[in-house]
C-alpha cells in the first residue's frame, strides 16, 4: 500500500500517480518533462521565441535543432527521428513535421515536401525529395532522393532557405 | 520466403508452430477468401493459394503434420514483419499478500527492412450527418473538405459518400473517381433536413464498403455527427462488430458539443478507429484531412492483440498514445489499431496483479499473441508471440521507473481524473466530482496549461453550484487533456 502524502488516498502498491488526485508518487526525483507556457511571452509583446506551430523542444530529448539563418530562429528536433521539412499550402494535405512557410518559404522556393532530415544511431542524415530547387550543403548541389551525411554546423539551402544544422552528438 | 529455404507451410498461414487444428483452420479460411482465384484476380497469387492450401492439407491431417514437422529446421524465434518493445514500471514484482500494479509501455514497430511495401489503395466512406443541426457552416465545410479528398485520391482508391439524417441517403456510390465533376456535384447538392439517426447512416456505409471488400484495401468509414443518436447506440456498436470482423475500420468525429462522446469513442474503439472532438466548424477540415493523411501511410491497419485469462492478473486499463489518442477496451481481443510507417504504435497497459499470481521466481502478466493484419501483403502477416512476465523478489526496487512511462502515465492519470469526474457527476456525486476537476486543474497549472486549466476550474465551480456540466466544457476538458497526452504543445490539434 503507498499511502499519497497529498491527499492520504491509499493506492495500490506499484502504483506510479495517485488514483484519487494524482500527485505522483514515485520516481519524484527523476526529471520529468514539463510544458513551459509561451503565453507570458505573447503578452509581453512580439513574438514567441518559437514559432507556435513548431513542435517545441520536450526535456533534453532533442537530438538537435534548425537555425535559420534569416531570422535567426531556432527549431528544436525532437520526439522522434525523422523530420520532412516544407511548407504547408492551402487545399493540399500535405502536412511536412515541420512547416517552414513562416519563414518566407514560399518566397525562398521550398517545396511542399523537399526534405527529410532523420538521425540513424548518431549519424544524421539529409535527404532532398525531389524538390523543385533543390538543396544544397555548404554550395554543393544535392542529388535528389539519396541520403547524404549532415555533420554538425553544416549550411543546407532549401531552394534559397539557409538553415544551419546544430546537431548534438 | 526465400525461394532457397523450405516452404514453412505454419508461417505461410501466419500461425504459430504449436497452433491448435482449430487455429489452423480458421487461419486458412481467412487466407482462402482472400486469395482464392475466384476472386482475386493478381498475377501469380494463384500460385500462392495453392501453396496454402497444400500447407492446409499437411498440417490439417495430425499424422501428416508429424511428419511434416519432423524436417523442419528449429523454430526461428521470431520471423514476423512487426517487432515490439516493452518497458516496464518496475524491473520486478514484490511478495506480498495484497494486490498491485505494474505498468508496460509497448512500441511495436515495422521489422526493418519490412517498410518499403507500397501504400495500398484505400476503400473509404464518408458518413456525413444532414440533420438540420448541420445547416451553413457546418455543412459548407464538410462538403468542401469531402470534394477535397475526393480530388486528392489516388486513380486506384475506392471512394463513396453517404448522407443521413432519420434516412440515410448514398450521395457518392462506392466507386474509383471516374467522373469527379459529377461527383463534386453530388456533394454540392446535399441538403441539410431531419434529425439524426447513426445507425441508418452506419449501415449505409457499411454496405458501400462491402462493395469492395477485396484484398489489398484499406477499409475504413469515418463518420461525422454533430448530434446525439436515440435508441440505437446498441445497434450502432454491433455492426461496429461487424466491421472490426471484416477488417472495416470506423473512425468517429464529433462536431460542436450535443453528440455523444462516449458512445463515439466506444464505436471506434471496437475497430482500432479512432475519435476526435471538432469544438469550431473551421477545425473540420483539419482534422479529416488528418485522418485521410494517417490512412495514406498506414503500415498495417490493425494489430489485435489476443491474450490468454491469466489467473489472478487483469488487464484493467488500456490507451494508445500513438499514432492516434484513444482509450482501448480492455478485453481478451484488443484491437489496438494501426502502424504508421513512420509512426511506430505506442500503448500503455496496467495491470492489476493479485497475489496468487506470483509463483515461486516468476509472474507471468500476459500470455498471448500481437497479429497485425496489413493489407498490402496478400498472404496473412505471421503473429508475435507476446508474453509478459515479470520477477518476483522480496524486496521492492528503487529504481526510477523510464521516464517515458512516467511523464506518459502523469498526462494519463490527468485524463483519468476527469473520467472519474465525469462518472462521479453522473452518480450524483457532485462534491466529489468537483474536487477532482479541482485536483486536475492544480496538476495543469502546475504544467502550464492555464487556458485549460482555467476551463476546468470554471466546470468545478459550475458542478458544484448548479450540479449541472456546460456542454462544451464537458468535451473541451477531456478532449483537451486527452490531447496533452502527444507530449507536445501542438496548439492546433484542437
Amino acid at each position: 500500500m503507498i499511502i499519497c502524502s497529498n491527499c492520504k488516498h491509499s493506492n495500490m502498491d506499484g502504483s506510479m500517480f495517485c488514483a484519487e488526485c494524482g500527485a505522483q508518487l514515485v520516481g519524484k526525483d527523476a526529471f520529468v518533462t514539463q510544458n513551459i507556457s509561451t503565453e507570458e511571452f505573447k503578452k509581453i509583446g512580439g513574438q514567441s521565441p518559437i514559432h507556435e506551430k513548431i513542435q517545441q523542444p520536450l526535456g533534453d530529448d532533442s537530438w538537435g535543432s534548425l537555425h535559420l539563418l534569416d531570422s535567426g530562429q531556432v527549431i528544436s528536433l525532437s520526439g522522434k527521428n525523422e523530420f520532412t521539412l516544407g511548407r504547408v499550402s492551402e487545399g493540399q494535405p500535405i502536412m511536412p513535421d515541420i512547416d517552414l512557410s513562416a519563414f518566407q518559404a514560399y518566397a525562398a522556393g521550398v517545396s511542399r515536401l523537399h526534405a527529410i532530415i532523420k538521425r540513424d544511431g548518431d549519424q544524421f542524415i539529409y535527404m532532398d525529395l525531389g524538390s523543385a530547387n533543390g538543396s544544397f550543403i555548404g554550395g554543393r548541389r544535392l542529388s535528389p532522393n539519396i541520403e547524404e551525411p549532415l555533420k554538425h554546423g553544416d549550411i543546407v539551402s532549401l531552394g534559397k532557405l539557409k538553415i544551419q544544422t546544430l546537431m548534438k552528438s | 520466403m526465400s525461394s532457397s529455404a523450405p516452404m514453412d507451410y505454419y508461417a505461410l498461414l501466419g500461425v504459430f508452430r504449436d497452433a491448435s487444428q482449430e487455429e489452423i483452420k480458421r487461419a486458412y479460411f481467412e487466407a482462402a477468401q482472400k486469395l482464392h482465384p475466384d476472386k482475386n484476380t493478381a498475377a501469380g497469387e494463384t500460385e500462392i493459394f495453392l501453396e496454402v492450401q497444400k500447407a492446409y492439407e499437411t498440417l490439417a491431417n495430425p499424422k501428416r503434420r508429424n511428419l511434416y514437422d519432423a524436417t523442419l529446421p528449429p523454430e526461428i524465434a521470431n520471423y514476423s514483419v512487426i517487432t515490439q518493445e516493452t518497458l516496464f514500471s518496475r524491473p520486478n514484482l514484490v511478495r506480498m499478500d495484497e494486490p498491485q500494479m505494474m505498468y508496460a509501455f509497448l512500441e511495436i514497430s515495422p521489422r526493418e527492412g519490412t517498410k518499403k511495401i507500397p501504400a495500398p489503395p484505400l476503400n473509404i466512406c464518408l458518413a456525413l450527418d444532414r440533420s438540420t443541426s448541420m445547416q451553413g457552416e457546418k455543412l459548407d465545410v464538410v462538403k468542401a473538405t469531402a470534394i477535397q479528398i475526393l480530388r486528392s485520391l489516388r486513380p486506384e482508391d475506392v471512394f463513396s459518400v453517404v448522407a443521413f439524417s432519420d434516412r440515410a441517403e448514398v450521395v457518392v456510390p462506392a466507386g474509383m473517381n471516374a467522373e469527379i465533376k459529377k461527383q463534386e456535384n453530388q456533394i454540392q447538392m446535399m441538403t441539410a433536413f431531419g434529425g439524426t439517426e447513426i445507425y441508418s447512416g452506419l449501415a449505409a456505409a457499411m454496405e458501400q464498403t462491402r462493395r469492395t471488400l477485396t484484398p489489398g484495401r484499406i477499409h475504413h468509414i469515418i463518420l461525422l455527427t454533430d448530434g446525439n443518436t436515440y435508441g440505437d447506440e446498441q445497434s450502432c456498436l454491433e455492426l461496429a462488430d461487424e466491421a472490426a470482423a471484416q477488417n472495416i475500420g470506423i473512425s468517429g468525429m464529433g462536431i460542436g458539443h450535443e453528440w455523444n462522446d462516449i458512445f463515439l469513442d466506444a464505436l471506434a474503439g471496437k475497430t482500432g478507429g479512432s475519435s476526435a472532438y471538432i469544438a469550431q466548424p473551421k477545425d473540420i477540415q483539419h482534422l479529416l484531412v488528418e485522418k485521410f493523411n494517417t490512412l495514406v501511410s498506414i503500415y498495417a491497419d490493425d494489430v489485435i492483440l489476443e491474450c490468454k485469462e491469466t489467473d489472478g492478473v487483469k488487464l484493467n486499463y488500456a490507451f494508445r498514445l500513438q499514432p492516434e489518442l484513444g482509450a482501448l477496451e480492455p478485453s481478451p481481443l484488443v484491437h489496438l489499431g494501426p502502424i504508421l510507417r513512420d509512426t511506430p504504435l505506442h500503448v500503455i497497459l496496467e495491470f492489476i496483479v493479485q497475489p496468487s499470481a506470483l509463483g515461486e521466481k516468476t509472474a507471468e502478466l500476459m500470455r498471448g499473441s500481437l497479429k497485425p493484419i496489413i493489407s498490402a501483403r496478400p498472404l496473412p502477416a505471421q503473429p508475435l508471440r507476446f508474453n509478459l512476465s515479470r520477477p518476483v523478489r522480496a524486496q521492492s526496487s528503487d529504481e526510477t521507473p523510464p521516464r517515458k512511462l512516467i511523464s506518459a502515465l502523469s498526462r494519463l492519470t490527468l485524463y483519468r481524473l476527469q473520467d472519474r469526474a465525469r462518472a462521479a457527476a453522473d452518480s450524483g456525486d457532485y462534491d466529489s466530482a468537483a474536487r477532482s476537476l479541482n485536483r486536475m486543474a492544480t496538476h495543469l497549472l502546475a504544467q502550464g496549461e492555464t487556458s485549460l486549466a482555467k476551463t476546468v476550474l470554471l466546470e468545478a465551480d459550475l458542478l458544484e453550484k448548479s450540479k449541472t456540466w456546460s456542454g462544451s466544457g464537458q468535451k473541451d476538458i477531456k478532449y483537451k487533456t486527452r490531447a496533452l497526452l502527444l507530449g507536445g504543445t501542438k496548439e492546433n490539434l484542437l
